[in-house]
């Protein structure tokens, strides 16, 4: 079923920490997505700051991980939250992107970490679609 | 789902899934519970995670879980797994980011009717002097290489730089520094993270609780360990901060390379592994020792901001406002110990993810102090509601590879939690029984409403009732500070 109000990524029921179900018409959108999704945890924010990132990771799910484990790391070390994300180049093993951000006085969520836990990104009808927990 | 036909009740408080349950489990898995307990448990995936856990290589005995067990990812959330040496394997989920979280007791020759006069300006003292909350840093600017030493020497750092005594690192599983740690195994990154964040507190779980010992149940232990009822005590729980979370992320991945040559199959990739005897087990195990020594050495600046707090508030207005430690234990740490196992001495690792040590008495790790009376465990209730001391015991060395619980346990999700509760509501809640708040975020105390946690004294009951540890005191908060 279509659910018309769904954006790209949804917070779903975790006991002990967060998680957020992604969704993506391809890998491109999926990564866009889970960015804009960790980072709702995070803050609103303004778009002043720019950083070029080139990662690498030995499968899909690796790349989402260290995607977003990049992203929490500026959000912890500098307060620095990015809310537009220029996609260079996106393969399942590397991602080269500019990201435009701002900083922050106040986190509203700190992501200690981005988890492994029961991550599989799936074909689905939309796309393509992964659940990932973040330990909070 | 795992249901109540896919378990046997082996002992009042003790489950057990056998092996033959799914066909890649290598070990049974066992959990403590109560009746009551049980149904939170079979409410999430936290039995599916324990059966994942009892499928890793070199498992030994049995999977366990503790009854404060919670769906955690990887590991449950109060899970133990020993493995056997030199080939079993470490895995960076089974300790979890927050290497070395853990908890601190300290006490005071102080009543609470001296110190209630003068307790809203000690938890304030105490909020302006201990750092919390996501972003903020520390007091101390640490010089080049210094980070280094303190990652290898742990709380001996803070004895070194005043900040510490030596009863202090005495009274710390470990006197405070695990000797294997290597700093040169902790990437760049790691250290960026942790180099500001010394004597913080972080946010989420974590906090300062100034208490009071409201019950003694052996008084012999009670008074050994230096606790009376009506005394003030105070808690410290938090861990290695973001350089222990990055260590644990750098070496998830750097496994998820290495796992194809060790020939493993695992049914959820938060378990990568290796065996300890690889080079990436031991690279894991030295860096994962040196973030355990970063926790150690926060918790003990923590502890030095609590005496200058205690000392700006009260000094001159009691006889004695001096704060000595009880104990420090670690409740998420992979250790290499020496078990008894089906009669032969066996050399394993024992991964306790929200789990706490419960050495019994004669063991020769634990301090002189406490080596006769068994070693304390330290078990914080959720906020506003009780917490406990416990002591180690003969029978957690031969049930539990010398484990017990480590907290209540959640059982709300946080989403839930904050739809439920208004953070606050529930200060002013706590407010008017007598608790006084100091904390960063109303949406974070929300999250750690006590409505989210199970029963704390339930889960004490549990292993007290089961023999995996005993209770000596209870404490009753008075004043929580929170990021």
């Amino acid at each position: 079923m279509v659910d018309d109000n769904y954006i790209g990524f949804k917070e779903i029921e975790h006991t002990a920490d967060y998680a957020l179900q992604i969704q993506g018409r391809n890998f491109e959108e999926l990564l866009v997505n889970a960015a804009h999704g960790m980072n709702s945890l995070m803050v609103a924010i303004s778009a002043q700051i720019k950083k070029n990132v080139d990662l690498e990771a030995v499968d899909a799910e690796s790349l989402l991980v260290e995607w977003l484990s990049e992203l929490a790391y500026w959000a912890e070390a500098e307060m620095l939250v990015f809310k537009t994300f220029d996609l260079q180049k996106v393969v399942p093993t590397q991602v080269q992107a500019t990201l435009f951000g701002g900083k922050t006085q106040k986190l509203v969520k700190h992501i200690k970490a981005v988890t492994y836990h029961n991550l599989k990104i799936v074909k689905t009808d939309r796309g393509l679609e992964a659940t990932v927990v973040f330990d909070v | 789902m795992i249901s109540d036909h896919d378990f046997q009740r082996i002992e009042k408080y003790l489950y057990e899934i056998p092996s033959t349950f799914r066909e890649d489990m290598r070990v049974p898995a066992r959990f403590y519970a109560d009746p009551k307990l049980l149904e939170g448990v079979l409410g999430d995936k936290s039995l599916e995670q324990l059966v994942n856990t009892a499928t890793l290589p070199g498992a030994i005995k049995y999977a366990l879980a503790m009854p404060d067990i919670h769906q955690g990812y990887g590991f449950p959330i109060g899970g133990v797994l020993a493995t056997e040496l030199p080939d079993g394997i470490i895995s960076p989920g089974g300790v979890g980011y927050d290497i070395n979280c853990g908890v601190r007791l300290l006490a005071t020759h102080l009543e609470q009717k001296e110190v209630d006069p003068h307790l809203d300006d000690l938890a304030s003292a105490l909020y302006a002097n201990c750092p919390s909350g996501v972003g903020k840093g520390g007091h101390i600017n640490l010089k080049k290489g210094e980070l280094d030493q303190l990652m290898e020497s742990g709380a001996n750092w803070a004895l070194n730089r005043g900040y510490a005594t030596d009863v202090d690192l005495e009274r710390t599983e470990e006197n405070g520094c695990l000797n294997g740690a290597d700093a040169k195994k902790v990437s760049q990154r790691a250290k960026e993270r942790g180099r500001g964040q010394v004597g913080t507190l972080g946010a989420g779980n974590h906090f300062i609780e100034v208490d009071v010992v409201s019950d003694v149940f052996e008084e012999t232990a009670a008074q050994r360990i230096g606790l009376f009822p009506g005394q003030i005590a105070v808690q410290i729980h938090c861990g290695s901060r973001g350089l222990g979370h990055q260590v644990c992320s750098d070496y998830v991945k750097r496994f998820q390379k290495s796992i194809h040559q060790y020939g493993l199959n695992l049914p959820d990739r938060e378990l990568v592994c290796a065996p300890l005897s690889s080079p990436e087990g031991q690279d894991y195990l030295a860096a994962m020792e040196a973030a355990a020594n970063y926790a150690f050495a926060n918790r003990q600046v923590l502890t030095y901001h609590i005496r200058r707090s205690f000392e700006a508030v009260l000094a001159g207005k009691v006889n004695n406002h001096n704060v000595y430690q009880i104990y420090d234990i670690a409740h998420n740490m992979a250790k290499v110990e020496t078990h008894e196992i089906d009669g032969r001495k066996i050399n394993v690792c024992v991964h306790r993810k929200g789990a706490t040590r419960a050495f019994g008495p004669g063991s020769d790790v634990l301090p002189p102090v406490y080596r006769d009376i068994g070693q304390p465990v330290l078990v914080p209730g959720s906020m506003g509601t009780a917490s406990w001391v416990l002591l180690g015991t003969q029978d957690s060395m031969a049930q539990t590879f010398g484990s017990t619980c480590h907290g209540a346990g959640r059982t709300l999700s946080r989403k839930k939690a904050k739809k439920t509760v208004h953070g606050a509501s529930l200060r002013q809640k706590l407010e008017a029984e007598g608790i006084r708040v100091r904390a960063g975020s109303m949406s974070g105390l929300a999250e750690e409403a006590p409505i989210a946690y199970k029963d704390v004294n339930r889960v004490v009951e549990v292993v007290h009732g089961a023999g995996i540890a005993k209770k000596v005191a209870k404490l009753i908060p008075l004043a929580v500070i929170k990021g």
